[in-house]
């Protein structure tokens, strides 16, 4: 069984501010426990498969040329650097 | 001027002059303006459609080649990007977002001379199935605007089924093209994973989702995956289809195809009456058009929609980790906050779906957490692909109805989380296994739509084309009452 305080403190690492938004933790419990019912299903035979690409297949990894400074478009540009918020 | 028309039927009526590109534009143009208040299919138009018409009159009567669209309107849901242009998400987050490219989709309609009316409304991020979750209001559904059009693609739908275009491209990642082309009566493709780019769609859940058209009719569908489909340089999940035309033999009929019905998805408690009923008699029709139809199990589906949230929150988890207002977001002064807290107060803009999925997304795939649900949904995945694919050597089409009930009211199902989850019961399977599957228009019961769901094997799109088409010759769908 699923605590709310488990989902309390993820959803502050996916900085999420419950102080808004703390009306949701109640329902995204609700959701966790109707995923429950993955435990009913036996999948102890099952692989998890992927689909495989080759690095050859994939486009090149090179620079193509855009035709507008993407960087300055960013409210937060300031001639050559974006300014965030300080880092404790 | 007739707007409730086809893409084939209008682009034969614009060659043989019937109407001009300009005359057809500007009357769709009114019968948004006359509509759309009550509506709200659309977030944003295109101002420039009407020059864009000029110019493709300009090439017709000057002979100069013109695209196959010939100039046909059509509808962008809002997490498609089209450069210069707002790409909200209906989300307040992007609420000022102006795309810097266009996504490959648009390119090649634009390429072949589509003209593009506007961006249509969404549930917010793509999350939903109502378009409830839009942070600029829902979209409501042109049968009965008391009810909901369907989610997420909403408005696409919506925009097709009140003759405010001729077409619509949306993205589904659960049943977000199937759902509302089913809610508003429209067709609906889902198409094999990797057909259509996914470039400049706005990533939810990479791994599954994929753009596709929303039409009046089959072959109008048919017609517009062969403008779109294709592989794509910028987008190397694409795979190359061998270009077929979807179109050509799409009349060929399904005498002798084998059909399994699927048991899960027809027999489920929360399957209405009425669905049940329309289900019952879409075998009919089948049979009566040559198929051999019988009951088929695919015993993992039970547990799809538990599996289909896990990866899907997984993704949306990382995907938005971007919208932290220093990358992407809106005006809010940075001063006096610390450089976490100023991340979490400005995500306070995301609506309340959008916020769980996040919640979720974190939970699931996290230490101590992962192996009970985000291992587990991959297995399932795994378990239902063989599945399928042991049933698809028995039969060439599974069938079932796209939702489990008809439209119904807003607030309706809002507030309980669970019984909105499955409403997605019906189509994650064609998701999370990547196969083809359409939505085709089949009754209309108490004022409200039902659609049926036809599910082929990967990269089958023209088999299942055709199986959708014998099916729409066999239904008679009313005109839309707005």
């Amino acid at each position: 069984m699923v605590n709310e305080e488990e989902i309390i403190k993820v959803a502050k690492l996916m900085k999420i501010d419950l102080e808004d938004h703390g009306e949701h933790v109640g329902r995204v419990k609700k959701m966790l426990e109707y995923f429950d019912i993955l435990d009913q299903i036996d999948l102890s035979s099952e692989e998890i498969t992927s689909q495989e690409k080759l690095l050859a297949e994939l486009r090149k990894d090179e620079f193509i040329p855009h035709d507008k400074k993407l960087i300055e478009s960013l409210k937060n540009f300031r001639e050559h650097y974006v300014r965030a918020p300080k880092m404790n | 001027m007739n707007l409730n028309t086809s893409i084939l039927q209008y682009i034969e009526d614009v060659k043989s002059g019937s109407f001009t590109v300009e005359e057809f534009i500007s009357a769709t143009i009114d019968r948004i303006k006359m509509v759309d208040g009550n509506v709200h299919a659309y977030l944003s138009l295109n101002d420039s459609a009407i020059n864009d018409a000029k110019l493709i009159d300009k090439k017709i009567s000057s002979n100069e080649k013109v695209g196959k669209c010939y100039g046909f309107p059509i509808s962008i849901k809002d997490n498609i990007c089209i450069t210069g242009t707002k790409t909200t998400c209906a989300s307040k987050i992007l609420e000022n977002f102006v795309a810097p490219y266009t996504a490959t989709v648009v390119n090649r309609l634009n390429d072949e001379d589509a003209v593009i009316t506007g961006k249509t409304n969404l549930d917010e991020f793509a999350m939903g199935l109502t378009t409830e979750f839009s942070a600029y209001g829902a979209t409501k559904n042109p049968w009965n605007i008391d009810y909901v059009p369907g989610g997420s693609s909403g408005g696409s739908a919506a925009s097709v089924a009140a003759n405010e275009c001729l077409a619509s491209l949306g993205s589904d990642t659960g049943g977000s093209v199937r759902n509302p082309a089913s809610f508003c009566s429209v067709v609906g493709l889902k198409p094999t994973y990797g057909l259509i780019s996914r470039y400049g769609l706005i990533s939810y859940a990479n791994s599954i989702e994929q753009i596709g058209p929303m039409t009046k009719t089959v072959k109008d569908n048919a017609f517009l995956l062969n403008i779109i489909a294709g592989q794509d340089s910028n987008d190397d999940t694409t795979i190359d289809n061998k270009n077929p035309d979807y179109l050509n033999e799409i009349e060929k009929g399904i005498e002798g195809k084998k059909i399994g019905i699927i048991k899960e998805m027809t027999t489920a408690d929360g399957l209405s009456q009425e669905v049940s009923t329309a289900t019952k008699e879409s075998i009919q029709d089948f049979e009566g058009l040559g198929a051999s139809c019988e009951e088929v199990s695919l015993p993992t589906i039970p547990y799809t929609v538990a599996a289909y949230y896990t990866i899907t929150s997984t993704e949306a988890g990382s995907n938005l980790a971007r919208y932290d207002n220093i990358r992407y977001g809106y005006e809010m002064e940075s001063e006096g906050y610390e450089y976490n807290s100023y991340i979490s107060k400005s995500r306070t803009k995301f609506g309340p779906e959008v916020t769980r999925r996040i919640i979720l997304g974190g939970f699931v795939p996290s230490a101590g957490h992962a192996g009970k649900y985000f291992l587990k949904a991959l297995k399932v995945k795994s378990k239902l692909i063989s599945e399928i694919n042991t049933a698809f050597e028995k039969y060439d089409y599974l069938i079932a109805p796209t939702a489990p009930v008809q439209p119904f009211r807003f607030g309706e199902k809002i507030d309980d989380p669970v019984t909105l989850m499955l409403l997605d019961y019906n189509t994650v399977t064609a998701n999370l296994t990547g196969k083809p599957a359409i939505s085709v228009p089949y009754s209309v019961i108490n004022g409200l739509p039902i659609g049926m769901q036809i599910i082929a094997n990967s990269l089958e799109e023209k088999s299942l084309f055709q199986a959708a088409y014998a099916l729409e010759t066999k239904t008679t769908i009313p005109e839309v009452p707005l």
